[in-house]
């Protein structure tokens, strides 16, 4: 009975943990300014709060089926969450989104991959860097 | 299998985080930014399927989430691959 309980009340702290941490992880892409620092964002925090989800999930309904399923899942979002993030940012900067302007060492910025000639105008994320170009 | 209100309070903060990813799919303003929005949304669909199979005892729900999380990220090197036109 007890026992229950207490798994009860750590599976819904963990389901509850992962639900706010991609809840934060959306108020950084509202808040965050270029694409980059947001998919900083959604890399890390979703890959964490699907992982802290799939704990959860295991916690409550355990098996020791589940428990393998989970394993192979969590190792699975961990690893492509980051490989996934780390391809748009690439691509971003490959077709022309510009980091803001306080992103002090660039060092692209002189290489053919420099979204400084060939960018989509965004106009808002710009600032004052938009006047040099 | 969960309480009611734990389900509820985790598919709101999940509800809230889609809200949110789509306000910056409308918002834009690169292409880039409408991709990790929308890598945001499945990630919370994930855990709103997760919470609905709990609640409704589907004994399926690992599964989903096994698949999801092991084939989702083809999706956004799709989109990847999409904003640069096809090129690498």
């Amino acid at each position: 009975m007890t026992a229950e309980l207490a798994v009860t009340i750590v599976g819904s702290a963990l389901l509850i943990l992962g639900a706010f941490v991609i809840a934060s992880a959306a108020i950084g892409l509202i808040r965050l300014p270029d694409l980059y620092t947001r998919t900083s964002a959604i890399g890390t925090a979703a890959g964490l709060g699907v992982s802290l989800i799939i704990v959860g999930v295991v916690v409550l309904d355990f098996s020791a089926l589940n428990l393998l399923k989970g394993v192979i899942a969590i190792v699975a979002q961990l690893l492509t969450s980051a490989i996934g993030s780390f391809a748009l940012a690439r691509s971003g900067y490959l077709t022309g989104s510009r980091p803001v302007a306080t992103t002090a060492p660039d060092e692209l910025a002189d290489s053919a991959a420099s979204p400084r000639d060939r960018q989509i105008d965004d106009g808002r994320a710009l600032g004052d860097d938009s006047a040099t170009s | 299998m969960i309480p009611d209100v734990v389900a509820a309070i985790v598919i709101g903060l999940l509800a809230i985080a889609v809200v949110l990813a789509v306000v910056r799919i409308v918002r834009g303003p690169t292409p880039g930014d409408t991709a990790v929005a929308g890598d945001l949304i499945f990630f919370a669909f994930i855990g709103i399927v997760a919470v609905f199979g709990l609640a409704f005892s589907i004994d399926a729900v690992i599964d989903i989430v096994l698949i999801a999380a092991i084939l989702g990220f083809l999706s956004i090197l799709s989109l990847a691959r999409l904003l640069q036109g096809g090129q690498r």
